[in-house]
């Protein structure tokens, strides 16, 4: 049963007026209201094409900051027939629409506690989260979302995405095959920004103590997907379409993604290794539309910079690199970072021994586990370097090849992580 | 003269007998609480290593950096540390007592004085040892920043937080042991104020370009000087 307490009483009024619901689609918080107006506006439009017999319901989160959506006539009520989206489309059933006000801009994990809490009051069978930044978002993306949940009943339904081939290469150098390999389900996109999950998986989820957590408050993404791998929900996984990157400037920092995310990585790891401890290869989950497509425009890359950021990284940060990685390991980074721009390759086996010691100091909390995170930066940094460099005029079929590879390698080093996972830390004396 | 010789000597004797007699007690009880006090240090010292170890304050030393100052320092783990520590104020403790049980003329004063002065003394180390873990700490921040940043000589900046930070903290526990207040304060002024008359004025003259660059980028009018890396999501 949802913990209503942190609802806000104009929430609650919302909810109750609405009763119950087939469907929600919980729409983040974003700074732009006209963002926020697109976004709800394909949601709506595809819950009246695709659900028309459903009772369905969208909830915005929006923070204070955001102008207010409900300037185009919206009462935001929850009433019926107060539509600001419409647009003379018809539909058998009412769309609700709900507003959860903060009065900052909520965290994504507070956002998505208030949308499993609504989803949870309302007693809605499948639910699906979409953010209003994605700008190719369409109509069909809310209903391929739903469909699995809703219809075969998927508790987890993770997206896929079209993508240039280097972009989200953090996905499918680190985040992709390192989850995979540990926790033994091939879902590509775990940290994304539209997911969907069935009332099973948001009332599991609503009940767990870890909403105060800093990886849970940042990626809430991940750990529900995390949560459904290790406690056998069923998952799958959807095409949506392409994804572009954001405008230059407004993707988020690197360093702050890489905190956001590796960090959340290596905290699942840990509150979860009995169940990564356990598990043995990878299995691959139902997957509806292509797995995988790259789309290959020239694009605007300052590799030089990136191999300098590699090199004075490896150097400047030797002291931290010490305490985190074994002497071999740290001699390979410093040999790599030795050689010249055109002969320089970070091998996939040196880059998962890399991961898995930064995984077992952040364990072992060797140093601050924040500053361990970012010492991981220019790593990666080289890492993407070489990976630019050797795939600059590869096909997607190569690609995928070299991806799986690297899956295979994180699979095949796993014991070596169980091993320095499970070594006394060294406390030199 | 023969008998005034002999009644001195029979008078020394008296004296040295009676010396000894009122001392040897003395000393005796002071050979006890130094022995008592040295068992007392021991078992102190091992409850003390005990506890901390359960605490895992060396996991925390060596998360907040402070272990690698230690071993920079060639000194040993925090926890072991700690506990010699307790272990020499606890024996030294009981060493002052058994002193101040001989009943030494002068002897009483020192060590009262310097019993009232052992509060501040453990406040100066507190403060110094405090100074020292948020100094590495900060600095290793500003070490990752920058290095993350692109920022060039990364260690000047991780240094100078490391630099002001021991001078404060430096500074601090002098003044708490009311060692040369005066001249401490001035010291601290003098440098902290060189310092950042120098970093101003080595900003202004030779930096120019940079502030330019640094206000045209704050500004957004240079958005090409940008650098670029692909999206990692």
């Amino acid at each position: 049963m949802a913990d209503e307490t942190f609802l806000s009483d104009d929430l609650l009024r919302q909810l109750m007026s609405v009763g119950e619901v087939d469907l929600l689609v919980g729409i983040l918080s974003h700074s732009s209201a006209n963002t926020m107006r697109r976004a709800a506006h394909y949601v709506e439009k595809s819950l009246q094409q695709n659900f028309v017999r459903q009772r369905v319901a969208i909830i915005s989160v929006e923070g204070g900051t955001v102008e207010d959506t409900r300037s185009d006539g919206d009462s935001s009520d929850g009433q019926p027939g107060s539509s600001f989206y419409s647009k003379g489309l018809s539909s058998l059933r009412t769309i609700h629409r709900i507003t959860a006000g903060f009065s900052g801009t909520p965290s994504p994990g507070l956002a998505l506690r208030t949308i499993l809490s609504s989803s949870d009051l309302l007693r809605a069978k499948a639910c699906a989260v979409v953010s209003p930044a994605t700008s190719s978002m369409s109509p069909e993306w809310v209903a391929n979302l739903l469909r699995p949940a809703f219809r075969d009943n998927f508790d987890f339904v993770a997206p896929l995405y079209s993508r240039h081939k280097f972009q989200g290469l953090l996905a499918r150098n680190l985040l992709y095959p390192m989850t995979r390999a540990l926790f033994g389900r091939r879902i590509r996109e775990l940290y994304s920004d539209e997911w969907a999950f069935s009332s099973r998986l948001g009332t599991y989820c609503l009940n767990e103590d870890v909403w105060h957590e800093e990886p849970v408050r940042s990626r809430p993404e991940a750990w529900m997907g995390i949560s459904a791998i290790t406690s056998d929900f069923r998952c799958c996984q959807v095409y949506l379409g392409e994804k572009p990157s954001p405008p230059d400037g407004a993707g988020p920092d690197l360093v702050e993604v890489l905190r956001q995310t590796v960090g959340s990585l290596f905290w699942l790891l840990e509150t979860h290794q009995q169940a990564w401890m356990e598990r043995k290869g990878s299995e691959p989950v139902p997957t509806f539309g292509p797995e995988h497509a790259v789309t290959s425009e020239p694009m605007e890359l300052n590799r030089t910079r990136m191999f300098e950021m590699f090199k004075t990284g490896v150097k400047e940060l030797e002291p931290i690199l010490e305490t985190i990685l074994s002497p071999e390991t740290l001699l390979g980074i410093q040999s790599i970072a030795a050689l010249d721009e055109h002969s320089f390759r970070f091998g996939a086996d040196l880059w998962v021994t890399v991961l898995y010691e930064f995984a077992a100091s952040y364990h072992h909390s060797v140093i601050n586990r924040d500053h361990l995170v970012q010492a991981l930066v220019p790593l990666y940094r080289g890492k993407i370097y070489s990976f630019i460099a050797e795939y600059a005029d590869a096909s997607a079929a190569d690609m995928e090849e070299a991806s799986e590879n690297l899956c295979l390698e994180f699979e095949r080093q796993k014991p070596y992580l169980t091993e320095k996972w499970k070594a006394g830390v060294e406390v030199k004396s | 003269m023969r008998v005034t010789i002999v009644q001195g000597l029979e008078q020394a004797y008296y004296n040295l007998v009676h010396m000894i007699a009122e001392f040897l007690p003395r000393f005796v009880v002071m050979l006890v609480i130094i022995l008592v006090g040295l068992l007392a240090a021991y078992l102190l010292r091992h409850m003390f290593r005990a506890v901390l170890r359960l605490t895992k304050l060396d996991r925390v030393s060596e998360d907040a950096g402070a272990s690698r100052v230690l071993r920079m320092a060639d000194l040993p783990s925090m926890t072991e540390l700690l506990s010699r520590s307790i272990f020499w104020i606890t024996w030294l403790g009981f060493i002052l007592i058994g002193v101040s049980v001989l009943g030494v003329a002068g002897l009483q004063e020192q060590i009262s004085r310097l019993f009232r002065f052992l509060p501040e003394v453990f406040i100066a180390m507190l403060i110094l040892f405090l100074g020292l873990v948020l100094a590495n700490f900060l600095s290793r921040a500003a070490l990752l920043a920058s290095v993350n940043a692109g920022v060039r000589s990364p260690k000047i900046w991780s240094w100078s937080i490391r630099f002001v930070i021991w001078i404060l903290a430096i500074s601090m526990a002098l003044d708490e042991l009311g060692l040369a207040r005066q001249t401490v304060l001035a010291a601290f002024s003098i440098v902290f104020g060189a310092s950042m008359l120098g970093l101003a004025i080595a900003f202004g003259l030779g930096g120019q370009d940079l502030a330019r660059r640094a206000l045209e980028r704050y500004l957004g009018n240079s958005a090409k000087e940008k650098y670029k890396e692909p999206q990692p999501l």
